[in-house]
């Protein structure tokens, strides 16, 4: 038993009701297509008098049969919700089986898993139950009790609810490491057909709050260094790809926008998938749109970590990611006049833009050759993945084989290269190749899978 | 050609570089060695080495003083690898010795880890991964049983001698738990008891028979885990070669949700 448990004369088995497995079930699987599981973005140290610490790497305690990261308990407080969001498989008319935790369950399930190594902490995200207040309340008791009585310092991510009160979010925040509300699809209008009980503004105005919390939180932090922090892992979301025609220009350009405007440290994409088998949302045979998703993922990481820009990446006239080719290639395709470099003299950020070589090989190469002139065979022990790298660089001068600096040649021998499609999802893949063929991939009615979410 | 054969451990192979310095054959005559199964070359005279741990607090001290504590956890690291990466050329205990070698003829000493054109240093940089690699995946993978006594117990297979890493982790995280990681590959433990900093142990000698014995929730919460494990992936998206690339089998035996799969 869990030296802080409350209640030492019972077990914490005997503290769960006898429906305790029933309510996992049901409400792990209401949970389960929020695809943030991260434990990532923030360092905390125990304090010796209770139970946890986060590492701002994250740590993932296993891998599920779709291969996704387990690293959070991602459950539903609960899914008796009185909306109805046609891409949700909770909403009040779908028929499925309901369930509603107490506070006291997740705690007893969260200390007890995290104990036994299984997990990195909580994901705790809501139906609505009765009214936003009441939901965002219940949120609340659960972290306060988990927080104050069980003293668990792990990672806690949490949903606010849109709609809810912004005293209660502001508490909810204190207690957690991060927070998101997510904004489901990327036009208000697909949010109006498709989830009519919430609008842009009930999303946005939670999202603003958040992020002015950080901020004013980070100015108090400066001036007093034991103000309690306020989501100190930042704020992330989530959009729901292909379940609405929007094409991957608009999905960029909001995600560009939110990273910029609102502070945002994630955004995440989610392939659909119509559960609901909602006739009015597109359905696939070819399974989830997960290639689309890998691009867009990719795509994002331009963003974040290479100093990418939308607009360098797609336009109005080219609004699709080439399915075929990771957007880094593809974009040093369309600007060769930027190719080759030269190994030995490039600075930081031109590295950063050569395929095959990502940051951290490029900071490797900037230090290794100040200590001695590198050759091909010292850049792949470096990380260098060669066989991308080796049309766009020079070194000491020399290109590895004699190429030709030409887009069609070079963007055949990338073609041929297995590697463009996951490995995990290249035989996925074909089959989804040949189905984006059918369906006119790059025309602005991309059918796909949809995938539904809860908040 | 002067070869220093160290036990293949942490004092052991820092032992071997106190001698090999100590020696005064000269850097460029000397090898280390910790593959005492090793072939014998001809024309080489073999000097065996005994772990000391004094010697070995000694080189520690230096690398920390002259080098930083960065140097000196990445040659930590580096010998507590197996060792056994195909692309090598070197043996680890050579490479760390070449390393300080290099690293303390300098006058900014600790640069050298950047110098990965150096075999030596290529050398040390594929260990120094490797061995965090398998220490990061059991700091996710590793599973806590509780036996009846209220103790936390853990049993792990690692290739590299990672317990140290997951010991100081877990001393952290669970700091009024009393709990025991058994490495059984390695025979050590590391033990930790609530409130108090951990020690790892040999554990050659170790009774398994008391960690059968279970707390009376042991199943309850093993069942509740393997049905948040079954649920929580996706039908649509099922993708078992993924899972493998992110799990490898290797590890599925010491898990509680994947061991029934194997
Ligand atoms: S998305 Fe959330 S609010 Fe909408 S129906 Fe599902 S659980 Fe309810």
């Amino acid at each position: 038993m869990h030296p802080l448990s409350t209640n030492a004369n019972c077990s914490p088995a005997t503290r769960l009701s006898p429906t305790i497995l029933d309510k996992l079930t049901i409400l792990t699987a209401a949970a389960k297509y929020d695809v943030a599981c991260t434990s990532s973005g923030v360092d905390r140290k125990g304090d010796g008098a209770g139970i946890g610490n986060t590492m701002s790497c994250g740590i993932c305690h296993s891998f599920a049969a779709d291969g996704r990261c387990i690293s959070l308990l991602k459950i539903l407080y609960t899914n008796e919700c009185i909306f109805n969001c046609a891409y949700c498989q909770n909403n009040r008319n779908a028929d499925v089986p309901r369930a509603t935790f107490t506070p006291e369950e997740i705690c007893t399930l969260t200390i007890e898993f995290y104990r036994r190594n299984y997990i990195e902490g909580l994901f705790l995200s809501s139906g609505i139950i009765k009214s936003p207040d009441f939901t965002m309340d219940l949120i609340y008791q659960t972290l306060y009790r988990l927080r104050t009585v069980y003293r668990f310092q792990g990672y806690i991510h949490v949903k606010a609810i849109p709609g809810a009160d912004p005293i209660l979010i502001e508490k909810a925040g204190f207690l957690a490491d991060r927070m998101s509300v997510n904004l489901e699809l990327p036009t208000s209008d697909a949010l109006r057909k498709l989830a009519p009980c919430k609008s842009r503004k009930t999303i946005l105005e939670p999202m603003r709050q958040i992020q002015n919390g950080i901020t004013q939180n980070k100015n108090e932090l400066t001036l007093y260094r034991h103000t309690p922090q306020f989501v100190p892992a930042g704020q992330s979301t989530q959009m729901i790809i292909g379940a609405t025609p929007e094409n991957d220009f608009q999905i960029m350009s909001v995600a560009e926008n939110l990273y910029q405007k609102f502070g945002l440290k994630r955004v995440f994409y989610s392939a659909f998938v119509n559960v609901n088998h909602n006739a009015d949302l597109p359905a696939l045979p070819g399974g989830p749109p997960l290639l689309r998703e890998h691009r867009l993922y990719q795509a994002d990481w331009l963003l974040r970590y290479y100093g990418f820009t939308v607009t360098e990446l797609l336009s109005e006239d080219k609004p699709n990611f080439n399915i075929y080719l990771d957007p880094k290639c593809d974009w040093a395709l369309r600007h060769l006049e930027f190719f080759p470099v030269e190994i030995h003299t490039a600075d930081y950020q031109t590295l950063l833009r050569v395929p095959g070589i990502g940051a951290k090989s490029a900071g490797r190469i900037i230090k290794a050759r100040r200590g001695c002139k590198l050759n091909f065979a010292d850049l792949k022990k470096i990380g260098v993945v060669l066989k991308r790298a080796l049309y766009f660089i020079t070194c000491n001068g020399r290109m590895m084989y004699p190429t030709k600096l030409e887009e069609d040649y070079i963007c055949r021998n990338l073609l041929s290269d297995r590697s463009q499609i996951p490995r995990e999802l290249r035989e996925e893949g074909y089959r989804q190749l040949s189905l984006f063929d059918d369906v006119n991939f790059g025309g602005d009615s991309n059918v796909c899978i949809p995938m539904p979410k809860q908040y | 050609m002067y070869v220093f054969q160290c036990p293949n451990s942490i004092d052991g192979i820092l032992s071997g570089v106190y001698d090999a310095w100590a020696s005064r054959y000269g850097h460029k005559n000397i090898q280390l060695s910790s593959d005492e199964s090793g072939e014998l070359t001809l024309f080489s005279e073999y000097i065996p080495v005994t772990a000391d741990f004094e010697k070995s607090q000694k080189v520690s001290r230096t690398l920390i003083r002259r080098l930083g504590v960065k140097f000196y956890e990445t040659i930590c690291a580096t010998a507590m690898s197996d060792g056994s990466c195909r692309k090598l050329t070197m043996d680890k205990a050579n490479a760390i010795y070449q390393t300080i070698v290099m690293a303390l003829s300098l006058p900014d000493g600790a640069k050298v880890l950047e110098y990965l054109g150096e075999p030596c240093i290529a050398c040390i940089f594929e260990l120094r991964r490797q061995t965090y690699n398998e220490g990061h995946h059991l700091l996710e993978f590793l599973r806590f049983t509780e036996l009846e006594n209220g103790i936390l117990f853990a049993q792990i297979h690692p290739k590299n001698a990672v317990l140290p890493i997951l010991a100081s982790h877990f001393t952290n995280r669970l700091p009024l738990e009393n709990f025991m990681i058994y490495d059984a590959p390695h025979q050590t433990a590391a033990v930790h008891k609530a409130s108090k900093d951990y020690m790892i142990v040999d554990a050659s000698s170790i009774n398994l028979s008391a960690i059968q014995s279970l707390s009376a929730d042991e199943e309850h919460f093993r069942n509740l885990w393997r049905a948040f494990f079954e649920t929580i992936a996706i039908p649509e998206r099922q993708n078992l070669k993924l899972q493998i690339q992110n799990i490898p089998k290797r590890f599925w035996a010491d898990t509680v949700e994947l061991r029934d799969r194997l």
